[in-house]
């Protein structure tokens, strides 16, 4: 599987691009800073999971003095080609259509294209709050259970609908309500109990993946782990019904999946607060290719690659082990400084000549 | 830019579900140029839904002036059996499918405090004096099965415990003369579910 063309109109600071890359090998997009190299694989992820990587809203992708943004994709299969198309809209709906049919769920635009990415300001996943972490967690799941999309987006839901409640009893629980919230609260223990054991089991697993991953990626060994640690004991409908006083009284559920954490340890410190800043970007990095490695290993292909300026944080030795540990399949990478010599069979493209007339 | 009048039918057009400005204007323009008697037939039909409909004193159903629905006046229907369901469109399913001769109870929406609708925006109880009349033996719980239909569901099945009525709710599962490699997801993961062990 691989990206073989890539139209864009009026996405970003690019009137009109059109770029071809090798959909088995290796591009490296070659620029000076401030020339759009992140803007073509923003472009590409967007396609993956309808979001940018770069956490920018839908407004900053449409070019300055557009209202619409195009995205348009070949992905080539072994039997077929995939035809992905977005429409990014200042004022109407945004859609994303595979094959002509309109994508409905995030599963949907994974298994048209399935991407990891990694970019610098992917340090937050390890520096910045739970949510980023979970994010992680959830965006593995949907590439790698094929149920787990709908069981997200149920949960978010309930957690939705049993907030809106809680609100609106502005602090006063009446018999009525109670038996109200009783249904909520069932729908989301059985919910929050499968999800957070979901998660839980894939940090289990990725956990001495990253480890691995992390120790030839720092050259040595910092004792990595990663654990899943739930904001409740027990069953979640039991720890509700302690809860419930208190989520009465502020008006919010102060437990469940939406409220759960990944802790990071290396050698035994908190990653997130008591890690260097060097140790905490070699585990933001180890954590993608984890995900990456497991989602291969599921998928029985390797998502496609993107990784944003990578090198520019790494030293040669750290590079060229990077290089080494990928699976071998389609890679889009951005650099502002020579690329290693790992990468000496790659195609160099200069993303100022990607520009076409409009 | 129009005259008032077709303005302001512009504008009510466009407050109907599913209708845009441009549909809403395109609408105005075809009415404009039918034959007198075409529109007012029109709005004759829109005058006589709101004076000459009631909900169903029984069932809760869209019913005519007599306060009573087509199939709570049907005498040969199954009356200890009650279906209950979201929404008017919801019987009109459940009928089609030919496969239901009881009763039906239309709850007018489903639990969901985002949109505000609570137990009390919902017609449960006039269901409840229903099954406080007695003769009812199953409630068949028919709401959507999405979070907003199971919570609605789970309510019930708390709320008419003391009736001591059986419940039941329908299973889900794959369509009859789908494919399995068409279902969805969400679809197949509830038939597998509820699977159910092989006669023979």
């Amino acid at each position: 599987m691989g990206l073989a063309s890539l139209d864009l109109v009026d996405f970003r600071s690019f009137p009109a691009a059109q770029f071809s890359p090798d959909p088995d090998g290796t591009t490296v997009l070659l620029a000076p800073n401030g020339t759009g190299k992140t803007s073509i694989l923003e472009a590409i992820g967007y396609l993956g999971t309808a979001r940018s990587f770069r956490g920018a809203t839908r407004d900053v992708m449409i070019r300055n003095g557009a209202d619409d943004a195009y995205v348009r994709a070949t992905v080539r299969r072994a039997d077929t080609d995939v035809l992905i198309e977005s429409q990014l809209s200042r004022h109407g709906r945004s859609r994303i259509q595979v094959n002509r049919q309109p994508a409905k769920t995030r599963r949907d635009l994974a298994d048209a294209v399935a991407v990891t990415t990694f970019a610098p300001e992917d340090v937050s996943v390890v520096r910045g709050g739970p949510a980023l972490r979970r994010d992680v967690l959830d965006d593995a799941l949907l590439l790698l259970e094929p149920t787990a999309g709908s069981l997200l987006e149920d949960a978010a839901r309930v957690l939705r609908q049993r907030g809106a409640l809680l609100r609106q009893l502005h602090g006063r629980l009446g018999a009525s309500e109670a038996t109200t919230l009783d249904v909520w609260d069932e729908r989301l223990g059985a919910l929050g109990d499968e999800l957070a054991a979901r998660r839980e089991a894939l940090a289990v697993a990725l956990s001495p993946r990253i480890a691995e991953l992390y120790r030839t990626l720092a050259g040595e060994d910092g004792g990595v782990t990663a654990t899943y640690a739930r904001s409740w004991a027990g069953a979640l409908l039991a720890a509700l019904a302690v809860a419930r006083s208190d989520d009465v009284r502020r008006g919010v559920s102060t437990i469940g999946p939406h409220r759960d954490d990944v802790v990071l340890t290396v050698d035994g410190r908190d990653a997130r607060t008591q890690a260097s800043q060097g140790e905490q970007r070699s585990l933001a990095l180890a954590i993608r290719i984890a995900v990456h490695v497991e989602a291969t290993a599921a998928r029985g292909e390797p998502p496609l690659l993107l990784l944003d300026d990578v090198f520019s944080e790494l030293d040669l030795g750290r590079s060229a082990r990077l290089l080494e540990l990928l699976p071998r399949g389609q890679t889009l990478l951005t650099t502002a400084v020579p690329p290693p010599a790992g990468l000496a069979g790659a195609d160099l493209v200069d993303v100022r000549e990607l520009h076409r007339d409009p | 830019m129009y005259p008032q009048p077709l303005r302001a039918l512009i504008d009510e057009l466009g407050r109907l579900p599913g209708i845009g400005p441009k549909s809403a204007q395109r609408m105005a323009f075809y009415l404009l140029r039918q034959p007198d008697e075409d529109a007012r037939r029109l709005a004759g039909a829109l005058v006589e839904m709101r004076e000459q409909t009631s909900l169903c004193d029984v069932c809760c159903n869209v019913a005519d002036r007599s306060g009573r629905c087509d199939t709570c006046s049907d005498t040969r229907r199954d009356t200890s059996v009650i279906c209950v369901v979201e929404d008017p469109r919801d019987v009109v399913a459940v009928e089609r499918s030919g496969a239901f001769r009881g009763t039906y109870h239309v709850l007018h929406g489903a639990l969901s405090p985002l949109e505000g609708v609570g137990p009390d925006q919902l017609r449960i109880a006039e269901l409840k004096s229903r099954l406080a009349d007695g003769g009812v033996a199953e409630v068949i719980v028919c709401t959507n099965p999405n979070v907003e239909g199971d919570a609605t569901a789970m309510y019930l099945s708390r709320e008419l415990s003391g009736f001591g009525i059986s419940m039941t709710r329908p299973a889900s599962g794959l369509p009859v003369g789908g494919d399995l490699e068409f279902a969805d997801d969400a679809t197949l993961g509830r038939a597998f579910d509820g699977r159910r062990p092989l006669e023979g």
